[in-house]
């Protein structure tokens, strides 16, 4: 670095001047003028075309000029480019470590930049409606409003052209169009008859509103497109911030009290809303928000020098920020608002004083070099490639000073959350407290609600006059009765339940003890289940048996019944007869349910009781099966029972066939049918 | 001017940038005239750096003036050009009591003229007349300088208020001047007033005097 040879700034940009000559800096997109001389030149090529052709003078000949712009162009534009190749070689000396970037970058990014571009163009464009709102809302006469819609669309269209033509692009000529179009509309605006009767503000926000719809809409073609070097500018500018990095605010001797930590607010605000820069679409936003950033700035200068700051503060303090910030797309950001903003917007007014004076601090950030900052040229080059740290005692001190403060802070805060989080798990802990005492409390409750109401099991009462109901029905229905089908649909189930009747009905009629008689009947339904898997046995057994007991029963019951309950109603009709039935059914159930804890012992009270019924069924055989004691045995009885009366059962089938139709509802009344019965039947024998 | 704009144009839009050495009194000055006009009130606003105000002009229009402070110090000089890009006038502000910020006035007096021409209205001001006695640059040796460069020379003092307000009125009329003698269109800035009367391009590089005696008249501090 050549810094000690050509120590001022101003001495090591003669390079980048203007071509002409003027003294400004040149850009390689001018063509290596300043943006006036080629402001000038552009203007004088306009006027030439203008002349040769006349056609079309006045507002219609935007696109023309673009176009003929566009030819005479072209031999400069090629210069153009020659000129931009030559530019890193030319200004190596001053401009630090510029030119390696260049040398990289361009050939890296250049590559990329297209595709970055279009990846870019994914903007959200704001709905066309929110603009129609707003078009609609412009206190201008409808044929203005539609005047300026026309001019929206037809810029829109132009810029559209141009980005897809194939032509050689020059961001220039993009601008030009713009800035045309803007002198058009505002010519319509304050000239235009159908605009005669609006204020001056109204014009201007007409004139805004242009601005803001075509820009926001065509933000991803304008913004750092990719015949640019924007995007290069973009990254060579942050990195040169990055290396600036220990730039203090001593160093540019602005009055940002740094250890101050109401400035440091301010400071941030400032930051925020400069790299909120990049957010925006439309010019007018990013200069608003440029504006705010300029305003936290002076407020943080009003409150460090105790007045109205001036450009003097003003300016070391936003370089500051902008050192500080390091805000992303800078360069692309603040061309394409110079492109592409209205000129008059940046020339003139606060935020294009801002404006302006960001620019300055980017130009100064640029280019800046030790003697800038107040230190030698080497202890610069050494703070920028890193060897040295940047340390004075006094700021370092202060800085520690700051450090301290910022750990005592947060080890406050950090007792602080020590003590919430104590809180909460003492909290936790109460609370699962409460969930364990919860439900303790929950089960006592439910303990006590049992122990209070018992879940008692009443014995069966089987209403008498069921009986006689019962015997009066089968005595009408002897002979080929349904309950003969019944209990052939009934099949296995038959046999249990009569066995069930016999013991339940049993300790009821001797009006023995309810609980006994209760176990009674669970004894036999519970014997009843494992029977009727196992008696899965062919149709015709199982037709036997019930058949068997049934007319066995029949016969007893009949006999047996007017001399133990002469008081029964004989006469009782079918219907309901199996009503009641049910009820008993029911009954029944019940104590399948509670029957699981019977023991042994009723068991053989069950058997006795089904010893009559057996013996009165088939005398001979029965008693010493059921001497054994099983639920079991009885159904090893039924087979038995089955042998011994083969003949009359073939007809019974036939039978039920025919009753086919009350197969379903009779099986319950199957069963009850059968306590009843089995109650006269038990009864018989007593 | 033409009668439309009278009628209903847009107002004038005049840019004048301060340029001088750092703690000549750019901002006094302006604060001084902000504050003159506005009975202090100015003060409580929250910088003075840019200032922006609005005149009236003889012919009976109206005219924003606006004012841009620029950064005095040395290391600032190069962005110059940023600032003044663009603008009507520039008042270039040197300390009476100091040489050197008078030799400062001169080169950017040079810079001004190689880069705008004699689009730009250009007013010296010796600023500081209450430190008379201090004195190290001669009022004629000013004077004959400004008259050289087709400057206007102004001399006030901020502290006691004098020739302020004089000053940024010739500023105004110069800056009004410049505007009619510069061709319509030669500049996209000149947006808001495109019909200005065509004059004749003027490429003298020596501004026309127009024998105005405002800036002997307002030399008030001798």
């Amino acid at each position: 670095m050549s810094k000690a040879a050509r120590p001022s700034l101003r001495l090591g940009q003669q390079d980048l001047k203007c071509r002409t000559g003027c003294g400004f800096y040149g850009t390689p997109q001018n063509d290596g003028l300043c943006s006036m001389c080629f402001r000038d030149v552009r203007c004088v090529q306009r006027k030439l075309k203008q002349k040769t052709d006349e056609t079309g003078p006045g507002s219609s000949s935007t696109s023309q000029i673009a176009a003929g712009s566009l030819e005479r162009r072209s031999p400069q534009h090629g210069h153009g480019h020659g000129h931009q190749v030559k530019k890193p070689e030319q200004d190596t000396p001053g401009t630090l470590q510029k030119k390696k970037f260049t040398a990289v970058l361009q050939k890296t990014l250049q590559a990329g930049a297209q595709k970055i571009t279009q990846q870019r163009g994914h903007v959200p464009d704001p709905t066309e409606g929110q603009f129609l709102l707003q078009l609609r809302q412009l206190r201008i006469p409808d044929d203005g409003k539609r005047k300026l819609k026309l001019e929206i669309q037809r810029l829109d269209s132009e810029i559209w052209k141009y980005m897809n033509g194939n032509g050689g692009k020059n961001i220039n000529e993009l601008s030009d169009l713009v800035q045309n179009a803007y002198t058009k509309v505002s010519d319509i605006v304050h000239n235009d008859p159908s605009f005669e009767i609006a204020t001056n503000e109204d014009r201007d926000s007409a004139i805004d509103f242009f601005e803001k719809v075509v820009m926001t809409q065509n933000h991803k073609f304008l913004f750092s497109p990719y015949f640019t070097t924007d995007e290069d500018s973009d990254v060579k500018v942050q990195k040169r911030i990055r290396q600036l990095s220990w730039i203090t605010a001593k160093h540019l001797d602005c009055s940002i009290d740094e250890v101050n930590s109401e400035a440091r607010d301010l400071v941030y605000n400032a930051i925020s809303e400069l790299v909120g820069i990049d957010s925006y679409y439309s010019p007018q936003e990013k200069l608003q928000c440029t504006w705010r950033c300029c305003r936290h700035i002076f407020e943080l200068l009003k409150r460090a020098t105790g007045g109205p700051a001036s450009a003097d503060d003003f300016l070391p303090a936003l370089i500051f920020v902008v050192l500080k910030a390091n805000p992303v797309r800078l360069h692309s950001n603040i061309n394409f608002v110079t492109r592409f903003t209205n000129a008059s917007r940046v020339m003139s007014g606060e935020s294009g004083y801002y404006f302006t004076n960001l620019c300055s601090a980017i130009a100064f950030i640029e280019y800046l070099n030790g003697e800038s900052l107040g230190i030698s040229g080497e202890e610069f080059d050494a703070l920028m490639s890193g060897q040295q740290p940047y340390s004075s005692p006094w700021e370092s001190a202060l800085l520690g000073c700051e450090s301290l403060h910022l750990i005592s802070e947060n080890m406050k805060r950090m007792e602080m959350l020590q003590k919430k989080n104590a809180l909460i798990s003492s909290e936790i802990t109460s609370f699962e407290k409460k969930l364990i005492d919860f439900q303790r409390e929950v089960t006592e409750r439910v303990d006590t609600v049992i122990a209070k109401a018992p879940l008692n099991l009443l014995p069966i009462k089987t209403p008498a006059f069921l009986i006689g109901q019962a015997r009066a029905h089968l005595h009408n229905e002897n002979e080929a009765g349904h309950y003969q089908a019944n209990m052939l649909s009934g099949g296995t189930l038959t046999t249990q339940s009569l066995t069930d009747v016999v013991g339940s009905v049993k300790p009821a009629m001797a009006s023995e003890d309810s609980g006994l008689s209760l176990k009674d009947t669970s004894m036999g339904s519970m014997g009843r289940l494992s029977p009727l898997h196992q008696n899965l046995q062919p149709a015709e057994h199982l037709f036997a048996s019930p058949i068997f007991n049934y007319t066995a029963f029949d016969a007893v019951s009949l006999l047996e019944e007017p001399s133990s309950e002469g008081n029964t109603d004989v006469l009782m009709l079918g219907s309901e007869f199996q009503g009641g039935l049910t009820n008993i059914n029911y009954d029944f159930d019940l104590s399948d349910q509670s029957g699981e804890n019977s023991t042994a012992d009723e068991s053989k009270l069950n058997l006795d009781e089904f010893d009559p019924l057996a013996q009165t069924d088939s005398i001979t055989q029965p008693p010493s099966v059921l001497d054994s004691t099983t639920d079991s045995l009885i159904d090893s009885e039924v087979p038995g029972t089955a042998v011994l009366l083969p003949s009359p059962l073939k007809p019974e089938v036939a039978s039920y066939r025919g009753f086919s139709n009350f197969d379903i509802p009779s099986i319950s009344c199957n069963t009850g049918d059968f306590s009843s019965l089995g109650q006269e039947g038990t009864e018989a024998p007593k | 001017m033409s009668a439309r704009r009278t009628r209903s144009g847009p107002t004038l839009n005049f840019k004048a940038v301060l340029l001088g050495e750092g703690c000549v009194g750019k901002t006094s000055l302006v604060l001084r005239y902000m504050e003159d006009r506005f009975n202090a009130q100015h003060l409580s606003t929250l910088q003075a750096s840019f200032v922006t105000r609005k005149v009236a002009l003889e012919d009976g229009r109206r005219a924003q003036l606006n004012i841009w402070d620029t950064a005095g110090q040395e290391r600032f000089h190069a962005l110059g050009p940023i600032y003044y890009r663009g603008s009507d006038g520039a008042l270039l502000v040197y300390d009476i009591t100091d040489q050197d910020s008078f030799q400062k006035v001169k080169s950017w007096v040079r810079e001004l003229r190689q880069m705008r021409g004699t689009e730009i209205a250009l007013i010296i001001v010796g600023n500081k007349t209450d430190l008379e006695e201090h004195r190290a640059v001669a009022y004629e040796e000013a004077l004959q300088y400004a008259r050289t460069v087709g400057a206007q020379y102004v001399e006030t003092s901020a502290k006691e208020n004098e020739g302020v307000a004089e000053l940024f009125e010739l500023l105004t009329h110069l800056m009004l001047e410049q505007l009619s003698q510069r061709e319509p269109d030669a500049s996209p800035l000149r947006l808001q007033n495109p019909d200005t009367d065509a004059l004749s391009n003027s490429e003298d590089s020596e501004l026309p005097d127009p024998g105005d005696p405002a800036g002997q008249r307002s030399c008030c501090g001798i």
